[in-house]
């Protein structure tokens, strides 16, 4: 069994004191960012000996990151051993719900018999705080240098080319030949040196999350699990997220269950607080009774990009690279809600390409340009290029798919399945009706079933 | 059709920022770039997508926010939510601010 959640101690580590040694030139590489894409990229390099340097703002990797969350762990399984790592629950079931906000909800619900079996569709819930810390450890025994309580205030160029980093540390500055950025969705350092621009509004969602406290029992019984069983439902519908283009989330950890909604901040904007959206989730009658008597024990908020491949900077400069959420590799379209998966595939490739570049004692563009080739024949960018469509699409048919669509749903059920002394043709009928009005009749439902025919395909 | 909600305890940002560990760093990360252009603001976005209540304007104030930066979660919401740009976001200093335990 691989989720046994061993306790992570703290770390040791070497810590910058006032008097600031001097670190120029003694590593290979320097991290910005000690989340999943900087450590994928961390370990990558420390196996093949490279000495690199890892910088986080937090106390301890994990503590300034939050996500839903369900970690994909393809990609981190070829790197280590997952077996020892804090999981919380492997994905058992699999559920999408249409709400309304009169109380409807319709679902599907999928527990293939596979995903029972090691190694559980590489899917597993997770609590940020531990794993990164755990997954951090992991690169420091590989032979990577991690230093927290320091953030990258700024990128140290020499002529065209970055040579380092600047650091809110005493004399913090360190040389390197490559810098990786891996600084997440709030990509701070990226920006303020032109290496990308900050992302449209439209383009970027707000997430909000509680934490419940839930006995395990009653988490088995609640969503029908056994041992380290777990479910991921996500939800639709203006039931989920009111007004606004997004959904919510609830996730089972081993004691405790994750809610939470993420949706445009442009409909935050126009008046849609996440607050009140968070309260209205909770509230609805198909997520209440799932979080009845758990004990609120943390609130958090993140932001999430959702520009897709459109909106990816570019990967590679003079002397540094740009991963994970800092060059927008998430794929959020309601079906998918895939980010860590691709964060560390990211890291992956940018580590080999740094490797094989400074082999030739070389960190130029040109010489690093496997990395973005790789990443752009890897699943990160072909499924953000798929989905690329949809964005806009769902832009445009919100009132269908996440207001009339549901709420038609529910009222065929009702229909269809209606205890009354009129034929069950009758009630055929009138279901249909309701669906085909939604719809705008047989064309309008052919017509959007094109439209979205690539959603499954 | 359903009318009756099932009663979930209310619940305040307070009680939810109460479960927020933060380490303090004793001085604000976040700021306005030019007040000038707050006060010509009338739709004060930044306070709308913020889900901590660090932004708040006060109706006999001139319209530049208050800025409660001790309960700033750090998810950099409001950096993308004011739509002139004007809002001056930083990490707070070595490490300081929100600290999650369970993320
Ligand atoms: C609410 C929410 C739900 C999500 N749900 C899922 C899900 O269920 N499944 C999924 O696969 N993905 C999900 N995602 C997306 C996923 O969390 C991200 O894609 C992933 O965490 C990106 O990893 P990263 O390493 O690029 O960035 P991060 O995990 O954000 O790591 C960045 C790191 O850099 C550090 N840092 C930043 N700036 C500096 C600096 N200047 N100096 C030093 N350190 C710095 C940060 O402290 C942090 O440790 C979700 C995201 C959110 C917000
Ligand atoms: S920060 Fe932006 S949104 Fe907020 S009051 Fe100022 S101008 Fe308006
Ligand atoms: S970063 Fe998030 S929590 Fe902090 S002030 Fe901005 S919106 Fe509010």
């Amino acid at each position: 069994m691989s989720a046994n959640g061993t306790e992570s101690g703290a770390l040791q580590l070497p810590k910058l004191q006032s008097e600031t040694p001097n670190y120029n030139d003694t590593y290979d590489a320097i991290i910005v960012g000690a989340g999943l894409a900087g450590t994928a990229a961390a370990l990558t390099m420390a196996r093949e000996g490279l000495d690199v340097l890892m910088l986080e703002r937090g106390p301890a990797p994990g503590t300034k990151n939050v996500f839903g969350g369900v970690l994909y762990t393809p990609t981190i399984r070829e790197l280590v051993d997952i077996d020892s790592a804090p999981m919380e629950r492997y994905i058992a079931e699999k559920r999408f719900s249409m709400l309304t906000s009169n109380g409807d909800e319709t679902a599907v619900s999928m527990r293939p018999g596979a995903w029972r079996d090691e190694p559980h569709n590489d899917s597993y819930t997770v609590l940020r705080r531990r794993f990164d810390e755990w997954f951090a450890k992991q690169a420091v025994e590989a032979g990577a240098t991690l230093i927290t309580e320091t953030t990258v205030t700024g990128l140290i160029r020499d002529g065209h080319k970055i040579v380092g980093v600047e650091t809110d540390r005493p004399d913090g500055e360190i040389r390197a030949p490559v810098v990786v950025l891996a600084e997440g969705a709030n990509s701070l350092v990226s920006e303020g040196a032109d290496l990308k621009d900050r992302p449209e509004r439209e383009e970027v969602a707000v997430s909000v999350k509680e934490v419940f406290k839930l006995d395990r029992e009653t988490i088995d019984d609640r969503f029908h699990l056994d041992g380290d069983a777990g479910a991921a439902y996500h939800y639709f519908g203006d039931g989920a997220v009111g007004e606004a283009v997004g959904g919510g989330f609830v996730y089972t950890n081993k004691r405790s269950v994750s809610v939470g909604v993420a949706y445009r901040i442009e409909d935050a904007a126009h008046g849609q607080t996440p607050e009140a959206t968070l309260n209205a989730f909770e509230s609805h009658p198909a997520v209440a009774p799932l979080i009845r008597g758990g004990r609120r024990i943390e609130y958090s908020a993140h932001v999430i990009p959702e520009g897709g491949a459109k909106a990816m900077p570019d990967l590679v400069h003079d002397g540094a690279v740009v991963v994970g959420d800092a060059a927008g590799l998430v794929l959020n379209n309601g079906v998918h809600l895939e980010g860590t998966n691709m964060a560390v595939e990211s890291g992956y490739h940018a580590g080999k390409a740094i490797v094989a570049a400074l082999a030739d004692d070389r960190s130029d563009e040109a010489a690093l340009a496997a990395y973005p080739r790789d990443l752009e024949d890897s699943f990160v960018v072909q499924n953000l290029r798929h989905y690329d469509w949809f964005q806009r699409t769902i832009a445009d048919d919100r009132q269908f798919l996440f207001e009339d669509l549901p709420r038609a749903l529910a009222d065929a059920e009702t229909e269809y399945f209606k205890m009354d002394r009129s034929s069950k043709d009758e009630h055929t009928d009138a279901a249909r009706d309701r669906l085909l009005d939604a719809a705008g009749g047989w064309f309008g439902a052919a017509k959007r079933a094109w439209r979205f025919r690539r959603m499954l395909s | 059709m359903s009318t009756a909600q099932p009663h979930v305890p209310d619940v305040s940002i307070e009680d939810r920022l109460y479960t927020v560990k933060y380490r303090d760093a004793g001085e604000s990360h976040l700021g306005v770039k030019n007040p000038d252009v707050c006060v010509d603001c009338t739709t004060n976005e930044c306070m709308q997508v913020c889900p901590a209540a660090v932004w708040t304007v006060e109706e006999d104030s001139d319209g530049v926010p208050s800025i409660a930066y001790e309960n700033c979660l750090e998810c950099g919401t409001c950096r993308f939510g004011c739509p002139y740009d004007n809002v001056e976001w930083e990490y707070p200093k070595t490490g300081g601010g929100v600290v999650f335990k369970q993320g």
